[in-house]
């Protein structure tokens, strides 16, 4: 079975993490590389378990631009999202037997270093991938 | 033998075997497979048996052993089998004469071409090329570009289905044709170059390997048409590039820019051999845009330091490159040696008039260039507004905190006690 684990982060970590102090502080040099080999690290082994599917990282909410459609004609906007409003920052698609090991995969991600409150909130979501129209009951 | 001389040996040897069995009997991607598998055999076997006299004459018989394995899996066994046959011409039926020459060199080129089909779009030229004249796995090519390995299969069982449908006979195109297409194989490997220098973000080891399979055969393609200028020019600019990779990035993945890396750090054996190419290729008539880039990268390298750069030289060089080509990322580079031979203010002109082309005007690069002449120029503030501009508009992450660290050194120094008198 294949699921999506989601991660979200908002506009301000975005920010921090590139070196601009958006009201906790910027990320430093060493924290940023602690976070990239982390994640290097734990991307390597699913990789080689071959468990990794895909993984992506979003850019920044601010390079968001949302298309809608009004009176019939698409109108795109800039920046949807509030500076704290947490939204999707990216996503790894693994294949593993259970939603167990989906699950601790997560909780794996979420050991992630960084400075100190940045994660205090932290969460991810996982979602089983649907394969067919068969899976989904039809 | 050791096994890394071995993995070399298998390396150079994989596009001259799939090309002799490419040659004698078609079937361009069951030979694929048959050659990878003669591969893996080799990679076993030779260095526990010692390597075979003639290591390609025995990987050719192998592949195409493994070949006509796969032919006769295949439904219409009979048929295929027949082509086969038929394909098979009197040559190689008999010995070949003692003073025909060795023809390896010239199936790895015919190859290359293969690859570089104008009937294939760039990214499936880049893989198969990688794929069948790199030797590189699926999975190590996936793993490069950032793609799942489902998908890159895909792109490339793709491209062999094109090249089949295409019926590209294996041989070299004529010469008319061989100069134009010349031009798409350079490309390609620029191409599979910058993808490994340019993007690099963080430590990541996947693309580093890239840009040096990327001279790897560059070096190829300098050896199989030595006369070729510009083929000397792209490996020359792409050695004159790398050298500098050692001092490009900070111990903690930052980016540092020319003007500040340590030169002791470059590659003095890449910069001597880069110069030489250029240096040679130049006194062939009329340089072409390869040439030029690696001239410019040999004025970079051989300044012993930032300052002593030859920045009127550059700017001529970029003023010929112009020439050839509308790219506003020359244009950009163009106002910056401007910016350092004549002063910042000229360059600051330029990049007014630069400002109005759509391509660049988002571009984080733009503010960026502003931002260094604006601190040149001794404009503390309009700098720092220029750099946080820039570091809006850049997305990955190296170039955003580069940008901020250098708006916040401009920060007015603020007095000691009440930072705020109101």
């Amino acid at each position: 079975m294949k699921y999506m684990i989601l991660s979200y982060a908002s506009q301000q970590d975005y920010d921090e993490m590139s070196g601009k102090d958006a009201g906790r502080g910027a990320w430093s040099g060493e924290e940023l590389a602690a976070m990239t080999t982390f994640m290097t690290t734990v991307n390597k082994e699913l990789e080689e378990s071959g468990e990794l599917v895909e993984t992506r990282g979003l850019a920044a909410p601010v390079h968001t631009r949302r298309v809608g459609l009004r009176d019939g004609v698409p109108y795109v906007t800039d920046g949807p999202y509030a500076e704290t409003q947490e939204v999707l920052a990216g996503y790894w698609i693994v294949e593993c037997e259970s939603f167990d090991r989906a699950l601790e995969i997560a909780g794996r991600l979420g050991q992630c270093p960084a400075p100190e409150g940045t994660y205090a909130s932290a969460y991810a979501d996982i979602r089983p991938i649907m394969e067919s129209a068969a899976d989904m009951g039809f | 033998m050791d096994v890394s001389a071995s993995e070399d040996l298998l390396r150079e040897l994989a596009p001259q075997v799939l090309g002799a069995v490419v040659r004698r009997y078609g079937h361009f991607d069951l030979a694929e497979d048959a050659v990878q598998e003669a591969l893996l055999a080799a990679a076993t076997q030779w260095p526990r048996d010692g390597v075979p006299d003639d290591p390609r004459a025995w990987l050719v018989t192998v592949a195409a052993r493994r070949l006509t394995d796969l032919l006769r899996a295949e439904q219409a066994r009979r048929r295929r089998e027949d082509t086969v046959a038929a394909r098979a011409l009197p040559d190689d039926w008999l010995s070949p004469p003692a003073d025909r020459p060795a023809p390896a060199s010239d199936d790895t080129l015919v190859l290359l071409f293969m690859c570089c089909h104008p009937s294939l779009s760039p990214p499936s030229q880049l893989a198969l090329t990688l794929r069948a004249v790199g030797g590189l796995t699926t999975a190590e090519i996936a793993r490069a570009f950032m793609v799942s390995e489902a998908t890159m299969t895909r792109r490339i069982t793709r491209a062999k289905q094109r090249v089949k449908d295409s019926g590209v006979p294996f041989r070299l195109p004529g010469a008319a044709e061989r100069a134009q297409r010349t031009g798409a194989v350079l490309h390609v490997l620029y191409l599979i170059f910058n993808e490994g220098y340019a993007s690099t973000s963080g430590p990541d080891l996947h693309r580093a390997e890239l840009a040096a399979e990327a001279i790897r055969l560059a070096r190829v393609v300098h050896r199989l048409l030595p006369d070729d200028p510009e083929a000397a020019g792209l490996l020359a600019l792409m050695l004159l590039t790398d050298a500098r990779r050692p001092a490009r990035t900070g111990r903690d993945g930052a980016l540092v820019p020319m003007a500040e890396q340590d030169r002791t750090l470059w590659n003095a054996a890449f910069i001597a051999e880069g110069v030489e190419l250029v240096t040679n290729a130049l006194s062939r008539g009329a340089p072409g845009p390869y040439q030029l880039q690696a001239a410019i990268a040999a004025l970079h390298d051989e300044a012993p330091t930032a300052e002593e750069t030859d920045w009127p030289q550059i700017t001529a060089l970029y003023e010929l490159l112009m020439r050839g080509t509308d790219n506003p990322m020359i244009a950009l580079n163009h106002a910056v040696a401007v910016a350092m031979a004549r002063g910042p203010g000229a360059g600051l002109d330029l990049l007014d008039g630069l400002a109005g082309d759509e391509r660049l005007s988002g571009d984080h690069r733009l503010y960026a260039v502003r931002a260094h002449l604006l601190e040149m120029s001794g404009d503390d503030e309009g700098a720092r507004t220029a750099y946080k501009e820039a570091a809006e508009r850049a997305m990955s992450l190296p170039q955003q905190r580069y940008l901020h660290a250098r708006a916040a050194r401009l920060e007015p120094d603020v007095p000691d006690g009440d930072p705020d008198p109101a």
